[in-house]
């Protein structure tokens, strides 16, 4: 049983917050036995709930009381934390974003009583949310997809022929291989595009808030004479989720709002007739806004397709983004615009380890925001002390950090807690392991990062 | 929901309204998977213990092995994470089935999810340093664990699961998304899970999936969870 109860009281429960705002409130603590409280913490911040993996971020962390508390005890205590910018709210079927104040209580020796309250944040504005170069990366793909399947299917009909010249068995070997291939991507790219013709497509908005309309074309000039059962233009909002990992991994997609438009019904369209559709879709003015969380998305697209009889249909989706009212021109994700990465953003050469390690173990939450901080960070050589935790028995094929003989380490360092690997040389390989829990102190050269085991990566330096 | 779109902020009260935090079948952050984890490994740490507990400076025999061999969604994972709360010591491994092995830390037990994944020349490095390993795999593994010196004990997961556990497993979700302790949320009967293990089989992945998409049905269109009608 605990020997406490939380409870929070925010300040104005129904509130519907801003990024940037700051949520107040007190936390109630109800003492049941008497307890050492090593410290009632509380932080802001955001968590997914649903289908989906869970993502999350910590804000701001405030620790409110450390110290001895009496049974019977009836305390409270106030605070005041910051919003977190971004994510909005949101609560869908697949997909949930809430934002909370969570409170913690660390009892040595005991579990942590804990307690929660969500809050809504819907943001008025957002700064610039410009495609990424990935994005911009993956609409060149989807342009080109033709010139690639096209040349893939040239390359595999070479590599058939060649082979049949060659060896005939393995001729026909690669001739079964391929063929399900090549007609799989055939009937999907070029059969279409072998009566359609080059099929253009081009978002005009690639932003829009929500009750604005998207504008987008859609112009092809057809190579034969072809008849269609009809063109349609679907706008379409869903929720797209990731659940478990490796095998286990499995997308769930839930559609919340289509809108079918017919755009031409069916007719028989003439070979060298350009044909040009201008597209204004009005988008709904509760729309909830487009976001990208590890695993969690809220996407918004306009599904484009030409119904071919006995033939295989032509199809292209355009993304788009529903965004907060007013966009500035700011670039950056306002996430990772926080100023303690500001602070860090600049290779300040007189950083203590413990002042590197007093962001990272901040950010540990954020990979944007460590990212940066990593970067910031590596090459840099500081003296440093850490507690070894464990040798590892294997250090991964991709870690080329490992000194020839030498050995890999869990550590951390401790105020601030950070977790690291050390890569030790083997002459200090004894050293190292008999330092024990009471630390050693050594010089050592920032790697980088690793993502599996959330851990920095440092080389032990011999003195 | 065709044509319009459902408000966000309308769409806030719903869990509240069945005093729930959130669909309690939705996914669960690891740390929830270890504190919900309901198994029993009893039999487990009785292999790896050694009979001079506290003498040695580790509790458990080098060179002893538990292996978990089941279908997915039977709970082999489950049991690590039982052990992981039983033995906080221990140090859990998962293998993915794309990318490259993981880093694997010497630990008091080693546990290693989806071990069957293991590479051979790794595995031979692990299995060569000893220590106490429970793996949970899909492939009977008993071979080179024997090669390498393990004493090996084997347990299939999966083949059975009562009425009666599964409600358990499942109220205990359900226990853990109440939002108010005082007011009162519907618990599946042993009647429910006994028709869901006649529908699905041992599969609890799948059972959980199902009831996500029943409860959110439920709850969508009359604000409460009705589980057992």
């Amino acid at each position: 049983m605990a020997k406490c109860d939380l409870t929070i009281e925010l300040d104005e429960p129904e509130r519907i917050y801003r990024g940037g705002e700051k949520v107040s409130g007190r936390v109630y603590v109800s003492v049941d036995a008497n307890v050492r409280c090593k410290a009632l913490e509380v932080q802001s911040g955001w968590r997914t709930h649903g289908k989906g993996n869970v993502a999350k971020k910590t804000i701001e962390t405030v620790t409110l009381f450390d110290g001895d508390w009496t049974a019977g005890d009836n305390l409270s205590y106030r605070f005041e934390l910051t919003v977190s910018e971004w994510p909005p709210s949101y609560h869908g079927n697949f997909v949930n974003v809430d934002h909370y104040i969570d409170a913690r209580v660390k009892i040595p020796w005991a579990f942590d009583p804990k307690a929660a309250k969500e809050f809504i944040v819907r943001p008025l504005e957002l700064p610039d949310l410009a495609k990424t170069d990935e994005q911009k990366a993956s609409e060149i793909l989807t342009n080109s997809l033709g010139i690639i399947v096209g040349a893939f299917a040239l390359v595999a009909v070479v590599l058939i022929l060649g082979a049949f010249v060659a060896n005939p068995i393995a001729g026909f070997f690669g001739l079964v291989v391929f063929s399900p291939v090549a007609l799989f991507l055939g009937g999907k790219f070029l059969l279409p595009r072998w009566l359609l013709g080059n099929v253009e497509t081009e978002l005009l908005t690639h932003q829009l808030t929500p009750g604005e309309s998207i504008l987008a074309r859609l112009s092809f000039e057809p190579r034969r004479r072809v008849t269609v059962n009809a063109i349609t233009a679907k706008l379409s909002g869903s929720e797209v989720c990731v659940s478990g990992s490796g095998s286990n991994r499995t997308t769930h997609r839930n559609e919340f709002y289509d809108e079918t438009r017919v755009l031409e019904n069916a007719t028989v369209l003439e070979a060298g007739v350009g044909k040009t559709f201008e597209l204004e879709f009005p988008v709904p003015g509760d729309a909830p806004y487009s976001f990208d969380l590890p695993d969690n998305d809220l996407k918004w697209s306009i599904d484009l397709h030409v119904d071919i009889p006995r033939w295989p249909d032509w199809k292209r989706s355009l993304s788009f983004q529903v965004v907060p009212g007013q966009t500035s021109q700011s670039s950056g994700d306002p996430v990772s615009q926080s100023p303690s990465v500001e602070a860090e953003s600049t290779s300040d050469m007189g950083l203590t380890f413990e002042e590197a390690a007093g962001h990272l173990s901040q950010s540990l939450e954020d990979d944007s925001q460590r990212e940066v901080l990593v970067e910031a960070v590596v090459g840099i050589t500081f003296e440093i002390e850490a507690v070894v935790e464990r040798r590892l028995l294997y250090s991964g094929p991709d870690d080329p950090h490992v000194y020839e003989d030498g050995y890999a380490v869990w550590a951390h360092h401790t105020a601030p807690r950070l977790p690291l690997v050390l890569y030790i040389p083997h002459q200090l390989g004894d050293e190292f392991e008999q330092s024990g829990s009471s630390g050693r102190r050594f010089r050592g050269t920032v790697l980088g990062w690793d993502d599996q085991n959330d851990r920095l990566q440092i080389k032990v330096l011999v003195e | 929901m065709r044509g319009h779109c459902e408000n966000p902020l309308h769409n806030e009260f719903r869990w509240p309204g069945a005093n729930l935090s959130r669909n309690p079948f939705g996914e669960l952050t690891r740390q929830e998977r270890i504190s919900l984890a309901c198994v029993e490994v009893d039999k487990i740490i009785e292999h790896l213990r050694t009979s001079e507990s506290f003498e040695r400076t580790s509790r458990f025999h080098r060179l002893r092995a538990y292996q978990l061999i089941g279908e997915c969604g039977r709970g082999k994972s489950s049991h690590l994470f039982g052990l992981m709360k039983a033995i906080p010591s221990a140090c859990y491994v998962y293998l993915p089935e794309d990318g490259p092995c993981p880093t694997i830390p010497e630990a008091e037990v080693l546990l290693i999810d989806e071990a069957q994944r293991l590479p051979r020349h790794i595995r031979k490095t692990i299995f060569a340093a000893g220590i106490p390993l429970v793996i949970a795999t899909h492939r009977d593994l008993t071979r080179p664990l024997r090669r390498a010196g393990y004493h090996v004990q084997s347990e299939t997961i999966g083949l059975t699961l009562s009425p009666e556990f599964l409600a358990l497993l499942l109220n205990r979700r359900i226990e853990a998304s109440r939002r108010d302790a005082a007011a009162p949320v519907p618990s599946l009967s042993t009647e429910k899970s006994r028709e869901l293990i006649g529908q699905f089989g041992t599969n609890v992945r799948e059972i959980e999936r199902h009831l996500y998409d029943l409860v959110q049905a439920e709850v969508n269109s009359h604000g409460e969870m009705r589980l057992n009608d």
